[in-house]
Order: C-alpha cells, then sequence, then structure tokens
C-alpha cells in the first residue's frame, strides 16, 4: 500500500567528530553483525537493523480504527563522525487474514506491518504526516530512543561543542507518477511525501535520511547564525559564537552522496524549491565573511597599536 | 547543566527562586527549561504567567509522561505563550525559555520502578542535547522525586549535575537544611545507596538563602536602635549555626533578599518592575542575575 518512517537527527553528543573505528563500536549494537561504512565522499556509518514487534492502531485521518500487526525496521547512522541518526519505517500490507496470525508469520516479513480491517492508502497516509494521534503506532517514539542508544554509548564524552535541538522528519513514500513535497511543521518537525517510480527499495529509506542529515544541517547554521546576532553585538563576540560551525557544520555538506541514480532527481527538485544547498550557500558566505572580516578589523587592531 | 532545586521545607522561596534564575539564564543568552517535578503543588505555570498551565497540565504533563501515558511530556515557550505582556516577546540575544509543566492535581509519586527511572534519564538526556541549562524544582523535603533524579542522575555519569537547596534565614530553616543533605535518608545518605560518590555529590551540593533581610536594608530604616541592634545579635547568631551547620558562606551559592513584590506575589521580577514601575528592588534582580551566572560558573563550585 504504502511505505511510511521517521528519521530523527541530532549533534552527536561528543567534543569532536569520532573517527571510523569509533563510529564502528558506537553502532555496533548487535553483536556479530557488522556496521556498514562507506568513506567517500564522507565517512558514513550506518547499523546494522533491528526489529519491533508491534500490534496497534494505525493513524488514519478520518480516525476510523485500523489495526497493524508486524514490524518495524530501525537503524541508527552516524555521518562524517558529527551527526547522528535514528531512523524506523514500515512498509504497509494488506492483511489476507481477518484476524491476527502466529508471529512466526510477521517474523518471516520483516519490516511489513499488515493491515487488518478496511483502510485506504490516502487515509493512512495524511493520518500518519498529520497531528500525531495518542495510542497509535509510533515510529518517532522508536526513532527517538535508537538516537538515544548512540547519544548514550560510553564511548562519547557528551562534552558537545554546542546545545542544538534534534530534528524528526516523517515521511510517507508511494509507487505512482513522481512527486516529492517537503513541508516544516514546527520549528523541529518536518514531513515528506514522495511519490516515486517502480516498487520500493530501501534506496527511498536513504534518501529521507539524506534529506533528514542535510535538513538538520541548514537548521541548525541558521540557529547558530541566529544566535550569534551578526550587527547586534561586536565583531569579534559574533564571530566567537560563529566558530563552531566552521569547526564542526560546514565541511558536512554532501546532499545526494548517498543516493541511487534514480533518486537524485527527487533531491534536485529540492534543489529548485525550497532551494537547500542555495539556502546554505549563502548562510556559509554570511559566516566566513562575518570571520573574515573580524579577522582583518584584529589585524589592523594590531597594525596601529605597532605604529604607535 | 542540569540543576535540581530543593528545599526541606513548603514555601522557601523553592519554586519563585527557581524561575527567576532561569528566565535571568536565558537573558543571558542562553536556552534554558524549566521542569515542575513538584507534583504536588506545580505552581511553575503561574510565576512564569502562563495561565493555560497556572496549576499544571491536563495531559502530556511530567507526571503523565513518567507514568509512561504519553510519549512526550507538553512544552511550553514562555516567550510565546505568557500572558504578561513585558514576556511575551524574546528580547534580543535571549535564549529559548521553555517550562515543562507538571501535571494538574497528578500528586506525589508514590513508587520508584525501574520504568519510571528510566523515562526521567531518557527526557533529561534528551532535554541535555539542546539546552545549556534545565533546572529542575524537585519539590520539598525527602520524597520519591528526590530519589527519582538521584537514581537517574547514577545512570548518565557524563552529564554534568548540580543541586541548589534553597533555606529562609532562620534557625529551624538553617537546621533543617542541613539535615536535609547530611542527615538520615538526606540527599547524601540516598544518592550513597542509588551508587553515588558521597565526596563528588557533596562537591555539587550549595545552599541558598531565600528572602533575607539584611540588618542593614533600607526596609528597617524606621527601627528603634534597640531593635536595630537585637536584628544584628540575631543574624551574627544564624551566621554562627549555619557555618556549624555546614550551611555556612562557604557553601552558599547566593543569597536573594526579601522583596516586597515577592512577598505579595509569586511572579518573575523583570527589569521593568525594577526600572519602569519600580516597585521591585533593584537588589532582587541583581540577586537573581548574580545566582544564574554562578550558577554555571566553575570556580564558585570548587571543592569545600
Ligand atoms: N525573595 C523573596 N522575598 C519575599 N518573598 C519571597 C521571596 N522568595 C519567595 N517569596 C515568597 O515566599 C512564598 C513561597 O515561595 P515559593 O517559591 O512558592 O516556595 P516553594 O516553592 O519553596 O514552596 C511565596 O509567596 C513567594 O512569593
Ligand atoms: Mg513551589
Amino acid at each position: 500500500m504504502l511505505v511510511m518512517g521517521e528519521v530523527h537527527t541530532g549533534l552527536l553528543q561528543n567534543s569532536g567528530e569520532i573517527s571510523e573505528s569509533t563510529c564502528r563500536q558506537v553502532l555496533g549494537l548487535m553483536t556479530g553483525e557488522t556496521v556498514r561504512v562507506s568513506r567517500r565522499p564522507i565517512v558514513h556509518a550506518l547499523s546494522p537493523e533491528r526489529l519491533t514487534g508491534v500490534d496497534c492502531a494505525l493513524p488514519t485521518a478520518s480516525r476510523s480504527r485500523v489495526r497493524g500487526v508486524g514490524t518495524v525496521v530501525s537503524r541508527c547512522a552516524v555521518t562524517g563522525g558529527r551527526v547522528a541518526q535514528g531512523s524506523s519505517y514500515v512498509r504497509l500490507v494488506r492483511s489476507e487474514a481477518d484476524r491476527r496470525l502466529p508471529w512466526s508469520h510477521y517474523l518471516a516479513r520483516p519490516g511489513v506491518v499488515e493491515v487488518l480491517g478496511k483502510a485506504k492508502a490516502a487515509d493512512l497516509a495524511e493520518g500518519f504526516t498529520g497531528d500525531s494521534a495518542p495510542g497509535c503506532l509510533n515510529l518517532g517514539a522508536v526513532s527517538g530512543r535508537f538516537l538515544d542508544l548512540v547519544q548514550a554509548s560510553p564511548l562519547l564524552d557528551r562534552r558537545a561543542p554546542f546545545k542544538i535541538p534534534r530534528t524528526s522528519l516523517r515521511w510517507v513514500a508511494e509507487t505512482g507518477e513522481p512527486s516529492i513535497r517537503f513541508t516544516l511543521h514546527t520549528e523541529q518537525e518536518r514531513t515528506l511525501r514522495l511519490t516515486h517510480p517502480g516498487p520500493f527499495t530501501p534506496a527511498v529509506v536513504d534518501l529521507c535520511e539524506d534529506l533528514a542529515t542535510h535538513d538538520w544541517l541548514l537548521t541548525s547554521l541558521l540557529v547558530i547564525v541566529e544566535r550569534a546576532r551578526i550587527g547586534g553585538t561586536p565583531g569579534a563576540q559574533a564571530a566567537a559564537r560563529l566558530a563552531p560551525a566552521i569547526d564542526h557544520l560546514m565541511h558536512l555538506w554532501m546532499p545526494a552522496a548517498r543516493v541511487e541514480e534514480w533518486l537524485t532527481p527527487f533531491w534536485e527538485s529540492l534543489e529548485r524549491r525550497p532551494g537547500f544547498t542555495r539556502q546554505w550557500r549563502s548562510l556559509v558566505d554570511r559566516v566566513r565573511d562575518q570571520v573574515a572580516m573580524n579577522a582583518l578589523a584584529l589585524l589592523s587592531a594590531t597594525a596601529e597599536a605597532g605604529r604607535r | 547543566m542540569l540543576v535540581f532545586a530543593i528545599s526541606d521545607k513548603g514555601g522557601t522561596g523553592r519554586s519563585v527562586t527557581g524561575t527567576n534564575i532561569v528566565y535571568r539564564h536565558a537573558l543571558q543568552g542562553n536556552d534554558v527549561c524549566y521542569l515542575d517535578f513538584d507534583f504536588g503543588s506545580p505552581t511553575a505555570g503561574a510565576i512564569f504567567s502562563v495561565s493555560a498551565v497556572a496549576r499544571g497540565t491536563r495531559e502530556n504533563g511530567l507526571h503523565h509522561y513518567l507514568r509512561g501515558e504519553c510519549p512526550q511530556p507538553r512544552r511550553v515557550d514562555v516567550w510565546a505563550e505568557s500572558d504578561r505582556e513585558g514576556l511575551r516577546a524574546r528580547p534580543p540575544g535571549a535564549g529559548r525559555l521553555v517550562l515543562l509543566p507538571g501535571s494538574e492535581g497528578g500528586g506525589e509519586l508514590s513508587a520508584l520502578t525501574d520504568e519510571v527511572v528510566g523515562r526521567c534519564v531518557q527526557l533529561l538526556g534528551r532535554l541535555d542535547e539542546e539546552f545549556d541549562l534545565c533546572v529542575v524544582d524537585v519539590s520539598a523535603g525527602r520524597s520519591f522525586t528526590a530519589e527519582l533524579v538521584l537514581a537517574a542522575t547514577v545512570r548518565m555519569p557524563a552529564i554534568p549535575f548540580r543541586w541548589l537547596v534553597f533555606h529562609r534565614w532562620t534557625r529551624q530553616h538553617i537546621i533543617a537544611a542541613d539535615g536535609l543533605v547530611t542527615g538520615a535518608d538526606g540527599l547524601l545518605d540516598v544518592g550513597t545507596r542509588f551508587g553515588h560518590d558521597p565526596e563528588d555529590l557533596r562537591d555539587r551540593i550549595r545552599f541558598v538563602r531565600t528572602a533575607v533581610l539584611e540588618p542593614d536594608a533600607a526596609e528597617l530604616v524606621g527601627l528603634r536602635d534597640e531593635q536595630r541592634a537585637w536584628l544584628s545579635a540575631c543574624d551574627s547568631e544564624l551566621r554562627e549555626l549555619a557555618g556549624r551547620h555546614g550551611v555556612g558562606r562557604t557553601a552558599m551559592l547566593g543569597k536573594i533578599p526579601l522583596d516586597p513584590v515577592l512577598q505579595w506575589r509569586e511572579q518573575l521580577i523583570t527589569d521593568e518592575d525594577v526600572l519602569a514601575s519600580k516597585i521591585a528592588n533593584a537588589e532582587t534582580a541583581a540577586a537573581f542575575d548574580d545566582l544564574a551566572k554562578k550558577i554555571v560558573d566553575d570556580s564558585a563550585w570548587e571543592g569545600l
């Protein structure tokens, strides 16, 4: 019917970025299974997948009661040794039975949640991306807990260079005429509606996680620039407040780096509107200009002092 | 930084002082939040002038969250939701000011289970990622709530935390404040039982004196010489008593003068109250401002 997921993204709770080998250890949630690491163009580490059994109501826009039984797939990721994610998704499939089957049936279909009773895909999609209904399947809670697992790793020193909120991206993917809609809700909540050609593959999840990473980067850089109060405080103070962005965020922008070829048109469409990279570049330029101007001011002040 | 606010008795000024510290810390440019864990009497909403949660919230309060009745507790953005005009716009340079209200009519925690501690750990860990300062109003006296945060902080060894013990400047309050820290089933006793190192924990505890009337205060100008002499003698006696009970100057982080506004109403003291309407004393605002700085100033927290 459709696939829905939620990605939570936050700053890894460590003073500096962590190495590839530390990434492997932090994400090795399950012994015996390996962490997948890709190195180019940025180090990206992905934990083994874990399943969570669910038997609960599914959110619907019409508030009609629909039951879902099956398993949620979850995983964690660390990008550039700096950005941490918890990510979960389910594939909704109409149940062939009209009652719950033995667990072995669901375990044989990892990541599938079977829908019992009458339900329209559109109703479920709207319900999932709308206001969260209490007591219904809550993928955000699962993803949040996976992100907690990473952040609580004893290998991290918990002395992050700045305080910054997590963001959540709730997404729904369906097969059909290609389209993509990215929406900002509150300061920390985003939704994504995606219609892709051909059947669902896990590459769609990679795309959503990549978008979530970049949306978090952009959101966080905006917060840091706002905190610096450029123009409202002395230049040196503003420059000092911008420094963490230079040290920890600005080199991480690699849109669509891990996105399969057939999905890149979706990224390109978001680059046209709302224009992620355009906004990122303008912010980065602003940060660099501020820091450069402050350095110039310092230099001329030192030269002045030397002449006197 | 997590800061736990406690007092031996109710009515000491824990909530009024804690909320004013958080407010001042936000004005100093930090992102802050205030968690109302005083489940018997969640009054923080009223102090921030958010009438919708004046006595706590009916849904998604901290009590509901800890009992597992909602996935996340409600957050109130004070700059957006306060009814007080002077608070309803974020001043330039100020950080976020967020209140997590308690549950209306929630009652004290009745038991400390592993699930409740786990939820507390999850909540504090996540808030620490995004806020420079989280002040937790732990309620008065020995309670499950105090045990809860002692148990939770053992499980988060890398997250910095501190305790503030509020007390009034009287014989009974000084003795009680000491008892709450060092007495049987006090903070050190229970903390050690849960796995804290007693010396380390001791170094993380400081006292705050509330509603202090200094013998040379302006309020006392009309007094007779005999009365002033008597007050002076009382004050030095209390100083001596406080020293003996380990509540003296070295263990004190700050003191808040008695303020006429706070005597009449539980509220935030804004600069407007001091400068424009002139109803509050400048010394009170300065004392809150000073505490808001000292709370994160490591030199004020060096070993005793
Ligand atoms: N510095 C102060 N000067 C005068 N009155 C104060 C001061 N601090 C607190 N109060 C008053 O003392 C009473 C108890 O304060 P409150 O913060 O509610 O105590 P608690 O939270 O410890 O129960 C309130 O009426 C409050 O306005
Ligand atoms: Mg109180």
